[in-house]
């Protein structure tokens, strides 16, 4: 490892080398950030919140997400029914009188060994056809939704109270804010730090090339498992809180289209790392909103032709997709750090 | 990428000059639409005839002397792009009431209308949002999907000649859409006396049907509901008739438009289509400032209810400002004092009560004649307590 390389950080043991944040430039530029994000709801209208409070839905997802895809190279198409899976617990479970904050737990939980079930086929299956096999588990969790109506609500839907702490249930834009942020930074601080672990490295050690992390003696079929186990879990909990933030949920919601959506968010902001997933999040949750702002302040020059311009957004969305894979197929996450390196020398290049 | 951003920043300074907001007082109601996702082939014409009924109300002076604005978003049919447009809708735009559309974003909203006091109508006719008591803020101007399925029922029994008890089956997609009428329409049929003969699902996206019909066909039914959209209706009539398989066929509202006839061709000549609203160019009071709206261009009988939907929401409103204020809850109370109200004969007339939100109970049968739909008859039923919601 090059001093250059780290400009200024010398290590001296490999704890150092592994921290999260090894400078303490780092963990001011955080702490910073962290308070900002706290101060919002005071500084910024509701509308901006809810905003915040589905891209913090979206990071639990994604993370979530990346892990399996991203880190253990297990690629899920069922994501979206996973997610789907938590919501439907979390409200099943309030319905029969549990606290939310037992439900979404148990939610968790439940999903993750539903997660795990369908992660079975991963040992026999990989690339394409496991893709197909998750494929499966998105159908057949969709049917379970509509079918099973004594849990589900069937295609009547159902509907979930909002969150209760200390007697205040937390039913506005700006409590849900506070909860679903400390969930993200949760999440995204337990897989960081997962992938710090010996599971972690077990992860990426299968992803980069199966048979020689069998070789060097990793359990394939025990950490595949492991890692549908632990995504699915955090995308029940991403489930479970969008149930509560959304105050009711159809089968509708958590079909195919939600699943390619995760996996959008992990391939534009960058496979296997949590910042990509997080930058993602970000940017698919907001490019809707952004190309509605656009058509809509086009609409106003060209009413007539409103009703065509605020319908181009599907295919702008579409077109930007297709830009990204070709411009930046490492995601947003790689250019991230080219604009670290970048400064981390200047005015000097290289 | 130079250039993209210079584009983009002229762009921005572009819109934001022109986004004025207007001095005048106006009415602002949110138009959530499909433009680009999976149902936007209905979802255009819809949001039109809401944004054309907007036109024609401003022409003839507004409501209580304030114009009414269209806030119009494209949700592409994704709840969670419904819940963000609505946000802006509720926060920023401060509207009073909401024209929504399908199922995914009327029922994902169902509790947030509720909680900001929003009067919200919709396209989507599941019966459980005529419950007030689940979905106090909900309206719509269609019989729902089971009463609309029951009233057909009713119609075709009334004319079944022989003797014996009528066959009866059901197609639909097995989706929540589909799903919704069928333990209402199963019940109404045992007690019409129908015997029930077969169910088969047929997905919105099929191109083909030959499977379920000929398992249907076996069991000989003489009259076959529908449950889907127009093209998966077109499979299954087109399929029908190259397996000389012959029952009566009636579609739900959304299953039989102008389109099926352009789809299915001679396949759907003589079958049935159940709707809540007059076609283009029928001899209706309100179809005269239709034609002048659109220069007699024709539009799908969508629009039509879309029209007629912003049309009892602007009555609402209009009850609401000569009693007072123009909010949410006044709106809502003002919609639950109509009474027979006949919007200019474009629907059954509506009424809305405190505890029943169901508009009213009446279907418009049309059958397919000539490749035109024909108005054949206005079937109704009794307002009875136990429908309510199911």
């Amino acid at each position: 490892m090059s001093k250059a390389n780290k400009c200024g950080l010398f290590f001296t043991s490999y704890e150092q080398e592994a921290q999260l944040f090894p400078s303490k430039f780092q963990k001011i530029c955080l702490g910073l950030f962290l308070i900002t994000l706290c101060l919002c709801p005071y500084l910024l209208d509701t509308y901006i919140i809810s905003l915040f409070n589905l891209i913090f839905i979206a990071v639990i997802g994604a993370v979530s997400l990346n892990l399996l895809t991203g880190c253990c190279g297990q690629i899920s198409l069922g994501h979206g029914a996973f997610i789907g899976v938590g919501a439907y617990a979390t409200g099943y479970l309030m319905q029969l009188g549990l606290s939310f904050w037992l439900a979404l737990p148990m939610a968790g939980l439940i999903t993750a060994a539903v997660g795990m079930i369908f992660g079975i086929p991963s040992l026999r299956l990989k690339g394409i056809y496991l893709a197909i096999a998750t494929l499966a588990a998105q159908i057949i969790l969709e049917y379970i939704f509509l079918h099973w109506e004594g849990v589900t609500g069937g295609s009547n839907g159902l509907p979930v109270d909002s969150p209760q702490i200390f007697g205040f249930f937390l039913d506005n834009d700006i409590s849900m804010f506070y909860l679903l942020f400390s969930f993200a930074v949760i999440t995204t601080l337990a897989v960081s730090n997962l992938l710090r672990t010996k599971p972690g490295r077990a992860f990426v050690a299968i992803r980069d090339f199966y048979l020689s992390a069998e070789i060097m003696g990793i359990n394939l079929f025990a950490y595949k498992l492991m890692a549908f186990g632990v995504s699915s879990f955090f995308a029940g909990l991403a489930g479970g809180l969008w149930a509560t933030y959304s105050m009711y949920i159809t089968p509708e919601q958590f079909g195919i289209g939600l699943s390619i959506s995760y996996l959008a968010m992990i391939i534009i902001g960058g496979m296997g790392s949590v910042l990509g997933s997080i930058m993602g999040a970000v940017f698919i949750t907001l490019l809707p909103e952004g190309l509605s702002w656009i058509s809509g302040s086009l609409s106003n020059v060209f009413p007539d032709i409103s009703t065509y311009l605020l319908g181009l957004k599907e295919g702008v969305f579409g077109l930007i997709l297709i830009l990204f894979l070709i411009f930046e197929p490492e995601g947003l996450v790689h250019r991230w750090r080219l604009i670290k390196a970048y400064w981390k020398l200047y005015p000097f290049a290289h | 990428m130079n250039r993209f951003m210079r584009m983009l920043i002229v762009l921005t300074i572009f819109s934001l000059t022109f986004s004025g907001v207007g001095l005048a007082k106006e009415i602002k109601i949110g138009l959530l639409s499909d433009l680009s996702g999976p149902t936007s082939t209905v979802g255009r014409p819809y949001a039109q005839g809401v944004k054309d009924c907007a036109k024609y109300l401003n022409s003839q002076g507004g409501i209580a002397g304030q114009k009414i604005k269209l806030i119009q978003v494209d949700y592409a049919y994704n709840a969670q792009q419904a819940i963000s447009a609505y946000k802006k809708f509720v926060t920023r735009d401060k509207i009073v009431a909401m024209q929504g559309w399908g199922t995914a974003d009327t029922e994902a909203l169902t509790r947030f209308v509720a909680r900001d006091k929003i009067p919200t109508f919709s396209a989507s006719y599941s019966a459980h949002l005529t419950d007030p008591k689940k979905a106090p803020y909900n309206f719509f101007i269609a019989a729902d999907y089971s009463t609309q399925l029951r009233a057909a029922l009713k119609y075709f029994k009334e004319h079944w000649t022989e003797s014996r008890a009528p066959r009866l089956a059901f197609v639909y997609p097995d989706h929540p859409y589909g799903l919704a009428p069928i333990p209402a329409g199963k019940e109404f049929a045992k007690q019409l006396g129908y015997e029930i003969v077969g169910e088969e699902n047929v997905s919105l996206k099929a191109i083909d049907a030959t499977t379920q019909l000929l398992n249907l066909k076996k069991k000989n039914p003489d009259y076959v509901w529908i449950g889907g959209t127009s093209p998966s209706t077109a499979v299954i009539m087109k399929d029908a008739q190259k397996l000389n398989f012959k029952p009566t066929f009636f579609a739900n509202i959304w299953g039989a438009d102008e389109n099926l006839i352009k789809l299915a061709g001679t396949a759907c000549e003589n079958q049935y289509s159940l709707q809540a609203a007059a076609i283009y160019g029928q001899d209706v009071p309100g179809m005269k400032i239709i034609k002048e709206l659109t220069q007699n261009q024709p539009q799908m009988t969508h629009y039509i209810r879309g029209f007629a939907s912003m049309l009892v929401m602007a009555e609402g409103i209009k009850r609401a400002a000569a009693k007072g204020k123009i909010t949410g809850p006044a709106i809502k109370e003002a919609l639950e004092t109509l009474r027979d109200y006949d919007p200019m004969g474009l629907t059954p007339p509506i009424s809305y009560y405190p505890d029943d939100h169901r508009p009213n109970l009446s279907v418009f049968i049309y059958q397919i004649k000539n490749g035109k739909l024909t108005f054949v008859s206005a079937q109704s039923l009794p307002r009875k307590k136990e429908w309510l919601g199911k």
